[in-house]
């Protein structure tokens, strides 16, 4: 349970609010590569942390991120000419280039230097791992770029998408360490799934439906360790990762490419669940490949020509109750990703955590919580960097592994947990 | 027409949530299992409580050692006002008990609790707390003791996750 004021500290993150100013201090997810494929390509809209942006490609390929709308009379740009190097506002045909700065105001003398004084807020987009990555904070407290696993292997490695959904990003965040949830919810995938099923790890989750669970910090954030009995007095252990504010790893399956996600809030009342994929030391198949553009694993398919699934809740998520009573699927919801969004969304645009009644074995969604608060306001009062922000936080990885019943994961598994160039991941 | 899910999952039709408590009082158990996490459990105790008790210590009767089961288990739990009660019927009555040690201090005394909480059936979550001056070696040790116990071992990050965790479970 939070308090109605916990709830609001934690979920709103516009600007000027704790939270808001925590998420300003990442770099953050904020579009696919292919949405900006070429120089001079369209503009794409782009809300974050609920303000609203437009990002583009100038002719020279460099990426520009704005604010959505023409300083002259506040038209958006998304209307706009991409041509010669920025953005020309069909209006009045006013130009701005990747920096927001006007560069040409027709009606005055380019002499008289009016255009100079004109200057959209801007903020940096760089491209890494096929995602297009921001930093919303202030420039003087730009971090160095992010070093996710998934975002610096080379590109026959990984891949990622992005599927919006439409709730607060916490309670979406919440349920990539929740694993409690797996052995219900998604139970009907473990088998069927191409990008889950065949590995040898997956008969002690079906086995034993009663996880024991060890919480421990780590510098970045947490690591959330479910353990399940096996043979010859060993543990399997599946060990997930939370990097602060929104990453989270999904322990791997067999050679099956690692997953997990980002949580990145749009505006308090949705957010992009992004999901990636990737394999430490070796390309992705073709048929990995097609069946993660097919909607399976953790990705969705979509409504054509958007990024909102094709399963939503316009048309109740397709629910097929048949499905649910033969067992196929635990929630009459098809694939993992739906299965997940189609819950939290439930839960409305922000969770009432007023009415929530958590046990024990909850205790990662609560020391999550608790961090996120702690951060926000060392980082509100103090201006203390909060953990995530440093580069060497984010080479951690999800692992899956057997132990001896009186090894510590926290010992057992400390390789397994590092990223670590050239190295397989540590899998059952 | 916009479907049903649709309809209801905005913020308008989500006030609409029955006002009525969906849950009643827990009564939790926290027992500290040595002299430094006594104080702290001590300190949280302070704060206010639905229904949570807070015990400092724990002792065993002449003929009864740590090990013992069933019948056999006698032992009592020292309440903050120096009253001893029955461990066995302290954890009959609560709803689940939570276990606090200071990282590196002696825990055997989990083994007791975890069996009056194995006797009737009650989850038992474990926290670890380093002191400033803790090794990971101390942890790792409180750790291996602790971890046939708890279904929930969690390492906390000081005193003020006691608190936060009982708030979040309503305690
Ligand atoms: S059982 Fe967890 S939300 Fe209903
Ligand atoms: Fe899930």
């Amino acid at each position: 349970m939070l308090k109605k004021e916990q709830n609001d500290y934690l979920t709103q993150t516009g600007p000027g609010t704790p939270m808001g100013e925590l998420f300003r201090c990442y770099w953050m997810p904020a579009l696919l590569s292919e949405e900006l494929p070429e120089p001079d390509c369209a503009p794409v809209r782009v809300k974050l942390l609920g303000e609203r942006l437009l990002a583009f490609r100038d002719s020279e390929g460099r990426l520009g991120l704005i604010d959505e709308f023409c300083a002259h009379r506040g038209v958006s740009l998304w209307f706009a000419r991409n041509e010669e190097c920025g953005l020309r506002c069909p209006y009045h045909g006013w130009k701005f280039d990747v920096n927001g700065q006007c560069v040409d105001v027709p009606s005055e003398p380019a002499e008289s230097g009016y255009a100079k004084k004109v200057k959209l807020k801007a903020y940096p987009l760089i491209e890494k791992g096929g995602v297009l990555w921001t930093y919303m904070g202030p420039p003087e407290k730009q971090p160095p770029e992010p070093e996710f696993e998934f975002c610096t292997v080379p590109l026959n490695q990984t891949f990622s998408s992005k599927r919006i959904q439409e709730s607060n990003w916490l309670q979406a965040m919440e349920g990539g360490i929740d694993s409690s949830h797996v052995s219900f919810l998604h139970r009907g995938d473990l088998a069927s799934d191409p990008l889950f099923k065949g590995a040898a790890g997956n008969k002690y989750n079906l086995g034993d439906l009663s996880p024991v669970f060890e919480i421990s910090e780590s510098d970045g954030g947490l690591l959330i360790g479910a353990r399940r009995n096996a043979e010859d007095e060993q543990y399997y252990w599946r060990i997930t990762p939370w990097v602060m504010p929104c990453y989270t790893g999904v322990p791997p399956r067999g050679d099956h490419p690692m997953h997990g996600h980002f949580w990145v809030p749009i505006d308090d009342e949705s957010c992009w669940a992004w999901s990636y994929d990737y394999h430490p030391t070796r390309p992705l198949t073709d048929g990995e490949v097609a069946a993660m553009k097919d909607g399976k694993g953790i990705h969705v398919k979509y409504v054509p020509g958007t990024y909102r699934p094709l399963a939503n809740k316009d048309n109740d998520y397709l629910m097929n109750r048949e499905a649910q009573k033969a067992g196929r699927t635990f929630s009459g919801i098809e694939g993992i990703g739906m299965q997940d969004a189609s819950l939290q969304e439930s839960m409305g645009p922000i969770c009432d955590r007023t009415k929530e009644n958590l046990v024990g074995t909850d205790n990662g969604i609560i020391m999550a919580r608790h961090r996120l608060m702690r951060a926000a306001k060392a980082l509100t009062d103090k201006g203390v960097i909060p953990p995530g922000v440093n580069p060497e936080h984010h080479k951690v990885r999800q692992a899956a592994l057997l132990l001896p019943r009186a090894a510590a994961y926290t010992e057992g598994a400390k390789e397994a947990l590092i990223a670590k160039k050239g190295v397989r991941q540590t899998s059952v | 027409m916009q479907s049903e899910t649709a309809r209801v999952t905005t913020a308008r039709e989500s006030s609409y949530r029955v006002q009525y408590p969906n849950s009643k009082r827990r009564d939790v158990k926290v027992v500290a299992l040595d002299s430094s996490s006594a104080k702290l459990v001590d300190e949280v105790s302070r704060e206010h409580w639905n229904g949570a008790q807070f015990f400092t210590s724990l002792s065993f009767s002449a003929d009864s050692e740590p090990g013992a089961t069933g019948d056999g288990l006698k032992a009592w739990l020292k309440d903050l006002a120096g009253a001893a009660n029955d461990l066995v019927e302290e954890v009959a009555s609560s709803d689940f008990v939570v276990v606090v040690t200071s990282a590196g201090e002696d825990a055997r005394a989990v083994s007791l609790i975890a069996d009056a909480c194995a006797l009737h059936h009650k989850s038992l979550v474990a926290l670890v707390v380093p002191g400033p001056e803790t090794s990971d070696a101390e942890i790792s040790a409180s750790m291996t003791h602790l971890r046939p116990f708890a279904r929930m071992l969690v390492i906390a990050s000081g005193a003020d996750y006691i608190s936060a965790m009982l708030t979040a479970l309503r305690a």
